[in-house]
């Protein structure tokens, strides 16, 4: 029960990382840098719940902050280049964002012993969880909450104008501009809004895992980012936990019998989704032919009571 | 103390910028795939990986003399390079650059997980071919491999530019690269100029790695993706789909590599690098070489 207990986990703070990537890919950004604004996040909150003795939701709530101030302070200088220009200054600043933290030093003597970030070792001991007497079902619902609280944000944000104004930036960013759309400030704040889901998720992360690495936080990681959200479709928020659940649930978790297999069939099935749904698992078409599927079994649900009488 | 101090400066960027001359063949494979598609291939620096892991694989089989293997990994990277172009660009709309900007993540983590699989993820030796060559010249020594490594990339770089601007094949590429559609008009197979660039970039892929494996006496399937991130570097410095500048950018981030290492040690080395690429996207974005105008 515990092993999926803990994927749960892993889906979930895994999904709140495809969401930031999701934010940045609506705008027509690649930016492979949510790996760094995770790691932010991660050792800020780390670092607050551990080093300060903060409890964990105003902890999250400065890691948050902390990744999208990163995210706004990068966005400035890395958006002013385009389209592939951007993923590699975004490959480069994750990259420089682990290599701060494989040199990073920071430890405090507590009762003996010393914690803290400790350069290529790591932060170990993030131990707020069990301290505090949190089963692995209560880190579960959290986590979940949490990312269904941002779901529920950003579909909201889609259907909102603000979510226009981000797709129109994304399918044209020429046009978008001469309806007088300022598309810097557009992109720098949905890297922003992608920093911050990324550096909550970080924090939360953190807080499970209880020890966190700089190796956790590279390239790999990052390409997994927008690896969800392209997999799973940018019609909708909801391709993003899909293309997760696939990736994570089944590719890595599922196929776990293959043996050494498994990681062959890995990169080869990617390359097989991308070939056969370029536009991702969850395009716009089969949104909505899912939506005509539930609005007809509405329907007939609503038809049902008038059957019967 | 001071003099010596300068001549071991010296030294390290002189070795850094003669193994730049790896850095710049991978740039300008990447700048060539852009050049001509637009598109980045991830998967480049890890299939140049592959290709002299390959060649070394060959070679063990056949039992070729060792210079050999320089021919093996020019023509697995050819092959290879092939290869990718059918699997991760052929039947992906062009319209869809996300599209295949993933599915060259997906082969980068293939190629990686075929070289781990095939070697059990050992590093193998490479055979040190000219490593008890060294060259004094007054206070300094160049080292015999580094050197090989240099002369071996500018010939390859000389090749490859005289291959581009005095041969058919090359004004086909360049005029892909310019207008497709009015290519297309020509005559000229668009399918054809892409498939054949990423061949010849395997080519220059295949012989960048095994210089690698030369140069630093092993391969290991933790090369690719560290290597994937200088070359992506190498081609912006140098300015996206310029050549002379990936060579230039090549050999100065090898000798700015080298020197950072010599100051502060391997593990801050690569966050100045990083450091240089942020200077250079704020103060000048479209690095040395950018194109000279906004081409449609």
């Amino acid at each position: 029960m515990d092993f999926y207990l803990g994927l749960l986990q892993i889906i979930g703070v895994h999904t709140l990382l495809g969401l930031s990537a999701y934010c940045v890919l609506l705008t027509g950004q690649v930016s492979l840098a949510q790996a760094g604004f995770f790691a932010v996040g991660a050792y800020v909150a780390g670092m607050l719940t551990v080093l300060a003795a903060w409890p964990l939701v105003p902890a999250l709530a400065v890691a948050a902050i902390a990744g999208g101030a990163v995210a706004c302070a990068v966005g400035f200088p890395a958006l002013r280049v385009k389209g592939l220009m951007l993923v590699v200054a975004t490959v480069a600043f994750g990259e420089a964002v682990r290599l701060f933290f494989f040199n990073f030093d920071y430890q405090v003597a507590r009762g003996g012993i010393r914690i803290g970030p400790h350069g290529g070792e790591g932060f170990r001991q993030i131990r707020y969880f069990p301290e505090h007497g949190w089963s692995t079902l209560d880190v579960v619902l959290f986590v979940w909450s949490a990312v269904a609280l941002v779901m529920a944000a950003l579909w909201w944000m889609d259907r909102s104008r603000a979510g226009a104004v981000l797709r129109a930036v994304g399918e044209d960013e020429l046009a978008a501009q001469s309806t007088g759309i300022n598309v810097t400030a557009v992109k720098v704040s949905a890297m922003a809004i992608g920093g911050v889901i990324a550096g909550f998720g970080g924090g939360i992360f953190a807080h499970y895992t209880t020890h966190i690495e700089h190796v956790q936080f590279g390239v790999v990681l990052a390409t997994f980012a927008i690896a969800y959200p392209i997999l799973g479709g940018l019609s909708s928020v909801f391709g993003t936990p899909l293309a997760v659940i696939f990736i994570q649930g089944f590719l890595i978790e599922g196929l776990r019998f293959l043996g050494d297999w498994r990681n062959l069939l890995f990169g080869g099935l990617i390359v097989l989704a991308m070939n056969l749904r370029p536009r991702g698992l969850l395009d716009a078409g089969s949104t909505i032919a899912l939506k005509r599927l539930f609005v007809r079994i509405k329907e007939r649900a609503g038809a049902w009571p008038q059957r019967v009488d | 103390m001071n003099i010596l101090d300068a001549i071991d400066t010296i030294q390290s960027i002189a070795d850094g910028v003669l193994f730049g001359a790896t850095y710049a063949l991978l740039g300008i494979g990447f700048t060539l795939v852009f050049g001509v598609m637009h598109k980045i291939n991830l998967s480049y620096a890890a299939a140049s990986v592959g290709a002299s892991y390959a060649s070394l694989l060959i070679l063990a089989g056949i039992k070729a003399p060792p210079p050999l293997v320089f021919l093996l990994a020019a023509i697995c990277g050819g092959f290879i390079g092939g290869m990718v172009y059918i699997v991760a660009f052929r039947f992906i709309p062009l319209a869809n650059p996300l599209a295949t900007l993933m599915s060259t993540v997906g082969l980068l983590l293939l190629i990686d997980e075929i070289i781990v699989h095939t070697t059990a993820g050992v590093p193998l030796a490479y055979p040190a071919l000219f490593s008890d060559v060294i060259i004094r010249a007054g206070p300094f020594s160049l080292r015999g491999d580094l050197m090989f490594v240099f002369v071996l990339g500018c010939i390859c770089m000389m090749l490859l530019l005289l291959l581009l601007y005095r041969t058919k094949l090359g004004l086909a590429t360049r005029a892909v690269s310019q207008q497709p559609v009015a290519a297309e008009l020509c005559g000229i197979s668009i399918t054809g100029v892409n498939g054949l660039t990423f061949v010849i970039t395997g080519v220059v892929g295949g012989i960048a790695g095994a210089m690698i494996g030369a140069a630093i006496g092993m391969l290991s399937p933790l090369l690719s993706l560290p290597l994937t991130v200088k070359g992506l570097i190498v081609t912006v410095i140098g300015g996206l789909g310029s050549i002379p500048g990936a060579i230039i950018a090549g050999l100065l981030v090898g000798g700015l590599e080298n020197l950072f290492q010599f100051f502060r040690g391997v593990s801050e080395r690569d966050l100045y690098i990083m450091l240089l690429l942020f200077v250079f996207l704020v103060f000048r974005p479209g690095g040395l070489f950018a194109a000279s105008a906004e081409r449609d």
